[in-house]
């Protein structure tokens, strides 16, 4: 290889790890809350994400809307896509054996694709807002890269505040832990379980309008963080929500590692062999989890 | 079992049989093509309809068939009836060093394992260009064989439906089931649970390797995206789901009857088509789980050997 | 006589809690015990600490002498230990024969010999071919309780034999257990039913809170204060 590896380039790859960890973070706090909650793997996750880019790419290209911005209208409007998931569909298979949520939400996002493709043709589209970088001493900061990760710093942080501090956050971690106890205790778990959805969805939404500053829109881009999502809640252990943040961040290290020494094609395969690796060594996650 | 359907069967069988005789050739690679269907979702079938161990990305063991065959004719030299066999080896070979790891843990663990393995399978491929023609595909010498590979694939759907009927009439797989049923309670009862998990997990690879390199040896040309497509799950699941998951006939019922349709609506309208498959996913999971066979044998009390 | 099994000190922990504290308990063979405590006290903890569904952070566990702590449960049901569940685990989609069937690894018609006897041995012959699923609760709770006989166990493990059974089943089912210590087994029993462990059980261990709280004859553990304490309070 003779390729030579200096401090600034570790530097600049724990930078950028970080800087991509944090987005992964918040989407899987999003499938991590789902299935912590109900038990439910949300292979639509996804497809969320590739509808909350969708938006954001419709409303800066019709009326020129900050993409940033559209965060105010992705969010709310993945969350009301999520409740409306779980109230019509999930909800039925929520006690069912596992395998029926799985392929519910398989359908679900097969569904959501091609509507999308069907909506808004597979043409790679693209958000033309921020580029260039911010050079700080020898390392070079990408400006999306950067807001990215300060929204979603904000909002992953928004979201812990929501789940410690609220009473319906109180809630939603009760029903997490115990279904049986939080409904003794009054919890109506009907309605957290609607919350919860509509929170996964609108954190994949973020997650979409943000990337959507940086990458090529297509229906079919969310299919790779629906696993790497998975992954993250892997890593910090199922139902351990602090764990997904340790989680996505180690993700993006990985990474962004694995970029100095292979080529781009073979990164895909990182994530997948992280996976069977923690699998094989680790179920319970690096973090204690519930398996 | 009623009488008439071995005699039944039977007949269908000599009828199949003659049919190339007076087809043409694009009635022959039609009916080919239900073959694989038919070999396909009954693999699935065999994994995800009796353990309860949901595959995603079973279409990598038809990729890797495909690949794995038409290297070694390609490379090799091998007659393709051998390469085949070669590619359903291969396919199983894979399945067990995926399985290992990956089956040890619940279903949605696995479930998300298998759908991030045809990814990984897409970029080994492109990796090796050597030796698989990478992105530009691999191209196999001319073969005019469209009649001999329409026997083979029926043969092949043929044992694996033979083969589910054994499993199924078996205590092999009474313990299958019992992983889907309770899978604490079956390893509180002495089932290895891992070990039989596995060995459906390698039968189910099998034959879709096989198969993948008929239709690569059929279609005289394989690239990644045409082989490792996620569409091909997508079909395999619907079709098992809709004629009946655990059931023997199921799969062949769901395989002939969306193959129809698929037939009809797939050339125009690709798309919806895919949109109507998820749906129908979501039709099944909610109103009909155990499929069209299922809701039958449910009501009229039929056996489990349908 | 040596001990048929042995708990020392072990230790399950979910979470930050322990649900079972360094709980050591020594079982003869031949005997039939009982493991009562209030709610939460630890005793399924501890049953699935036994039969490898749930591993023992710390501690040891022996089986005739040879540690069992760390194998996966079907090996340990191979060496000897069967078990029922609290909540009721046949397998619904399975008939009761099938359920029985499953279990064994003798030949298939040995194998159906056995499933008939022990199927005649609670009067459930006839409903054989029934989907267990479909099967009444006592119905299901009988099936449960001979597919842990399929293999002939040497010990036998029953967690709530009695909930929701009625009176009748209830003798029939103690009675069967007190036979097959006559046999030389050995049972250990989760009961809440004071009645059931008084009148069956020769010796009984009591948990509170993961630890072993106290441990004698029936009338003894009865009259001990500490246990009292435990169930009601101060």
């Amino acid at each position: 290889m003779g390729v030579l590896i200096t401090p600034s380039m570790i530097g600049q790859v724990v930078i950028s790890g970080l800087l991509a960890g944090s987005l992964y973070a918040m989407v899987a706090l999003g499938l991590g809350l789902i299935f912590g909650v109900m038990r439910v793997l949300n292979v639509a996750h996804g497809p969320l994400l590739m509808m909350g880019a969708y938006t954001t790419f419709w409303l800066f290209q019709w009326i020129g809307f900050n993409p940033y911005l559209s965060l105010l209208v992705s969010m709310p409007l993945l969350f009301l896509v999520g409740v409306g998931l779980q109230r019509f569909l999930v909800r039925r298979v929520v006690d069912a054996p596992e395998l029926s949520s799985l392929l519910l939400t398989f359908g679900v996002s097969i569904a959501l694709v091609n509507l999308a493709q069907l909506a808004f043709t597979s043409d790679l589209r693209a958000v033309e807002y921020l580029t260039g970088s911010f050079v700080v001493g020898p390392f070079a900061l990408s400006k999306p890269r950067l807001a990215t990760c300060g929204f979603a710093i904000a909002i992953t942080l928004g979201a812990f505040v929501f789940l410690r501090s609220t009473r319906l956050g109180k809630a939603i971690r009760a029903v997490s832990q115990s279904r049986e106890v939080a409904q003794v205790c009054g919890i109506d778990v009907q309605r957290i379980h609607l919350l919860t959805f509509g929170l996964g969805a609108a954190l994949a939404a973020a997650g979409g309008s943000l990337v959507a500053v940086m990458v090529a829109i297509q229906p079919e881009m969310g299919q790779v963080y629906t696993f790497k999502s998975f992954l993250v809640i892997v890593l910090g252990g199922a139902g351990n929500y602090p764990g997904a943040l340790l989680g996505g961040l180690l993700l993006g290290l990985v990474e962004q590692l694995a970029s100095l020494f292979l080529t781009t094609q073979v990164n895909e395969a990182v994530a997948y062999v992280l996976l069977v690796l923690v699998l094989l060594i680790r179920p319970t996650g690096l973090l204690k989890g519930r398996v | 079992m009623k009488r008439w359907f071995p005699a039944a069967l039977a007949l269908l069988a000599v009828g199949l049989a003659l049919y190339p005789l007076q087809a043409t050739g694009y009635g022959v690679r039609v009916m080919l093509q239900l073959f694989m269907w038919i070999a396909l979702a009954q693999s699935w079938n065999l994994i995800s309809g009796l353990t309860g161990y949901v595959s995603f990305g079973h279409v990598v063991f038809f990729g890797t068939g495909a690949y794995a065959s038409s290297i070694l004719i390609v490379a090799l030299g091998w007659a393709w009836p051998l390469a085949c066999l070669g590619g359903g080896v291969v396919a199983a070979g894979l399945a067990l060093l995926i399985g290992w790891p990956c089956l040890r843990l619940k279903g949605p663990y696995f479930a998300i394992a298998t759908l991030g393995l045809n990814e990984v399978m897409r970029v080994v491929v492109s990796y090796y260009e050597g030796l698989t023609g990478g992105g530009n595909g691999l191209s196999l010498p001319t073969l005019h064989a469209s009649v001999e590979i329409y026997y083979a694939m029926g043969l092949v759907a043929a044992a694996v439906t033979a083969v589910t009927y054994v499993i199924v009439t078996s205590r092999f797989g009474l313990r299958l089931m019992t992983i889907r049923e309770d899978e604490v309670a079956a390893e509180a009862m002495g089932i290895d649970t891992l070990r039989y998990k596995l060995y459906a997990f390698l039968l189910s690879a099998a034959a879709p390797g096989i198969v993948g390199g008929l239709s690569a040896r059929d279609q005289g040309y394989i690239e990644p995206l045409s082989v490792f497509p996620l569409i091909m799950t997508i079909t395999m699941i619907v079709m098992a789901l809709f004629g009946g998951k655990g059931t023997i006939w199921g799969p062949v019922l769901g395989a002939a009857l969306l193959f129809a349709f698929q037939e009809v609506v797939w050339a125009r309208f690709i798309y919806l088509h895919q949109l109507l498959f998820g749906a129908i996913i979501v039709g099944v999971v909610l109103l009909m789980p155990r499929g069209i066979l299922g809701v039958l044998q449910q009501k009229y009390n039929l056996p489990r050997t349908i | 006589m040596a001990p048929i099994l042995e708990i020392r000190s072990v230790v399950k922990r979910f979470g930050g809690v322990a649900a079972v504290s360094g709980v050591s308990l020594a079982l003869e063979p031949g005997r039939i015990y009982g493991l009562i405590g209030p709610n939460g006290s630890g005793k399924t903890t501890l049953f699935n600490c036994i039969t490898g569904v749930d591993q023992a952070d710390e501690g040891e566990i022996l089986f005739k002498g040879r540690r069992i702590d760390r194998l996966k449960p079907h090996q340990i049901f191979h060496l000897g230990i069967g078990r029922t569940f609290q909540v009721i685990r046949v397998f619904p989609e399975l008939t009761a024969l099938e359920n029985l069937l499953v279990v064994t690894t003798t030949g298939y018609d040995e194998a159906r010999r056995r499933a008939q006897e022990l199927l005649e041995l609670v009067k459930l012959e006839r409903l054989a071919g029934e989907f267990a699923g479909n099967l009444s609760y006592g119905q299901q709770k009988l099936v449960e309780f001979i597919r842990v006989l399929m293999t002939d166990p040497e010990m036998i493990l029953l967690d709530e034999p009695a909930a929701g059974v009625n009176r009748t089943l209830l003798n029939e089912l103690l009675d069967t257990v007190r036979r097959l210590r006559d046999q030389g087994k050995t049972v250990l029993l989760v009961e809440h039913d004071m009645k059931v462990v008084m009148g069956l059980c020769e010796t009984v261990f009591v948990l509170d809170h993961g630890e072993k709280l106290a441990e004698g004859a029936p009338g003894v553990i009865q009259a001990d204060e500490r246990v009292i304490e435990a169930y009601f309070g101060r």
